[in-house]
């Protein structure tokens, strides 16, 4: 088979998985031009990838909620009014920061927990249920902070996770300009990367299980390769990675994995797929539903804790849209509104392309309300993109 | 070949009741499977062929009766019981997850792992892939990679996986509920020499169908329900046509063998 039939054939049956790959690669190029680089400049990129975190965050729990059918419209007031209680725990109550963490994750599990039990236990349509958080929250939000407005935190290593960046290898000699362990760690995450791949692919070919052609694998290391390598060079030149990216690319890497390689993720995508043969199964869909939005609760708390920080403060109107934005973000990573489809990086992607929309065109100085429209056009080609290429990827 | 030596049925229901509010499904109905044999269940809409399989697969809990497994009574709270006394139903719809591949289906609920952690667990992928591999094979599917998504299958492929699924973890009994319906005539075709396939294999298979020629095609016995009882337990033998015209009977109520049965309040 010559390589272009080939090509052609990969970009056919996986069109569906590396489409958002590519319109993220084209909105970035077109950005990149149209504002002389200035988009693709290292200052900007930290600044669009600090700005996506906390949907990004909250764009992974989502996923496996709209995965498992249902819906969480409650998490953006949740984050907001969970950000207030850490900052009252910080400021009023005098709470060291390595204590307010793990209480407010904590806090969010309870959270999600209580929706799962209405959910799940008593049988109340999760858009009603979450709903009904959405204002609750909301209230307990205007509530905790309507006495003192907005909470100033002034508790540095809080703020750092929203604005600072990991330490430097002390050895400023060696190129002066680069953060050198961004570097570092980019090369640490190729070689994996690289690695692992050629791994899984011997394996599979040990087994006769079809793999694409050698020409198409290679691309595919070096594509990845070069786009994580240029990433780690573009936030070198910076300040290097930012505490928020790391915590992103924590729990992406924690949920990626758990959705691919392990049972529970394995019986999400079965209850999402068909909830009665998993029950059948002997998988409980209870069990999942607690699970999943459990997670989606410690994650509402996660994006709480990022956005307090970020802004170095607790506001009455924290959290406002932020679940649909993440719904939006998922949606346009190709999450699908059936259930059992959709990726974790697959709404990383989503998420970066709707900020990188907000942040290109802001730094184009598009009105604010042509960025609406450009952005439902985009969510909308998203879903549509994504019901035609299943129909005839059948 | 059959076993003189064992004599004990593999399946053994006796005078299961069941009813759901004041409707009467089962009214006391016996039922025996023997190793290795296929047995076919029919009967009109609401004869309680569906509710007598949900009763052996766990699905329901009868109200009276009793349920031994070579031998053994046994009691199922729900279908996880069944299936770990050795009972698996194929169900009429498949139930199968269409968004997972052949072997996540197969191994659905039972998945392999190679470091055990509960559920955190991580899937051993080879493994299950193999096994299915080797599944396919020995049950004669052809289903070009263990690897494709459940819902870029045909409809015969799809039944044939289910069955394949049911049969893939020792199995005792499988039941098959309505297997060759919604299928175009070369999947019945397939999915009927799957059954033979299993049978020469060793399986012991209860077939519900509506498909009177599927019974006479593949089952050895049969069992004609009507309005919850039991009216007709015989071999299948005879040409099809007189076959059909005798179950035809049984089932619209002109002929019961069991007509003496005393009527329970």
């Amino acid at each position: 088979m010559s390589f272009i039939e080939d090509t052609r054939k990969f970009l056919r049956e996986n069109i569906r998985d590396y489409g958002m790959f590519i319109a993220l690669f084209f909105i970035i190029a077109f950005f990149t031009v149209a504002t002389n680089g200035l988009f693709l400049s290292s200052r900007n990129i930290v600044n669009l990838v600090n700005q996506t975190g906390y949907i990004a965050v909250l764009a992974v729990g989502m996923t496996l909620v709209i995965v498992i059918r249902h819906i969480d419209l409650s998490v953006g007031f949740l984050a907001g009014f969970l950000g207030a209680v850490a900052a009252i725990a910080m400021v009023s109550w005098g709470w060291p920061v390595i204590v307010v963490i793990p209480f407010i994750l904590g806090l969010g599990i309870l959270a999600g927990r209580l929706t799962s039990f209405m959910v799940a236990d008593l049988g109340i349509p999760a858009f009603v249920a979450t709903l009904a958080g959405w204002l609750g929250y909301r209230g307990a939000l205007q509530l905790v902070t309507r006495s003192t407005g907005t909470i100033v935190i002034p508790n540095d290593a809080f703020n750092a996770i929203g604005n600072d960046f990991i330490p430097e290898i002390p050895v400023p000699w060696i190129m002066p300009e680069m953060h050198k362990l961004t570097l570092v760690l980019g090369l640490i995450s190729i070689v994996i990367f690289t690695t692992s791949e050629i791994i899984n692919r011997k394996r599979m070919q040990r087994q006769n299980i079809e793999v694409s052609s050698k020409e198409m694998f290679i691309l595919k290391l070096v594509a990845v390769s070069a786009l994580i390598g240029s990433i780690s060079w573009i936030l070198a030149g910076y300040r290097g990675l930012s505490w928020t990216a790391v915590v992103v690319l924590i729990v992406v890497i924690v949920y990626h994995f758990m959705t691919t390689k392990t049972v529970l993720g394995r019986h999400i995508y079965a209850v999402g797929g068909n909830p009665e043969a998993a029950e059948l199964s002997g998988i409980s869909v209870k069990r999942i539903t607690h699970v999943v939005f459990g997670s989606m609760g410690m994650l509402s708390a996660l994006a709480g804790i990022l956005f307090a920080a970020r802004l170095q403060s607790a506001t009455t109107t924290a959290g406002t849209l932020f679940e649909l934005d993440a719904i939006a973000a998922s949606f346009v990573g190709g999450v699908s509104a059936a259930g059992g489809v959709g990726t974790v990086i697959g709404s990383l992607i989503g998420a970066l392309v709707m900020s990188s929309l907000t942040n290109g065109m802001n730094l184009m100085g598009i009105d604010i309300s042509y960025q609406y429209i450009v952005r439902a056009i985009v969510l909308a080609g998203a879903v549509i993109f994504d019901v035609t290429t299943r129909r005839t990827g059948k | 070949m059959n076993q003189t030596s064992d004599n004990t049925p593999v399946v053994e229901m006796r005078n299961i009741k069941k009813h759901f509010g004041a409707v009467q499904a089962l009214r006391g109905v016996d039922l025996a499977l023997h190793h290795n044999e296929v047995l076919g269940l029919v009967g009109d809409n609401a004869a309680g062929k569906s509710t007598l399989m949900k009763v052996l697969s766990g699905a329901y809990i009868p109200d009276g009766g009793e349920i031994l497994i070579e031998g053994k009574p046994v009691t199922f709270a729900n279908p996880m019981d069944a299936r770990r006394q050795g009972i698996e139903m194929v169900y009429q719809d498949y139930a199968l997850a269409n968004n997972l591949d052949v072997a996540g289906n197969v191994f659905m609920g039972r998945e392999v792992t190679r470091l055990k952690l509960g559920p955190l667990g991580v899937m051993n992928f080879s493994y299950m892939e193999q096994e299915t591999i080797n599944l396919l094979n020995r049950l004669k599917i052809d289903i070009s990679s263990v690897k494709l998504k459940v819902e870029r299958l045909s409809g015969g492929q799809r039944q044939a996986v289910a069955i394949a699924r049911a049969t893939a973890f020792d199995a005792k009994v499988i039941i098959m509920d309505e297997p060759t319906a919604a299928l175009s005539v070369a999947a019945i075709d397939k999915v009927l020499e799957l059954v033979q396939e299993l049978k020469e294999q060793g399986a012991s298979i209860i077939i519900i169908s509506h498909r009177l020629e599927d019974i006479y095609r593949v089952s050895d016995r049969m069992i004609v329900l009507r309005h919850g009882h039991k009216v007709s337990d015989t071999s299948v033998e005879g040409d099809i046509h007189e076959f059909r015209e005798r179950v035809v009977a049984y089932m619209i109520g002109a002929r019961d063998d069991f007509a003496d049965r005393i009527v329970a309040g």
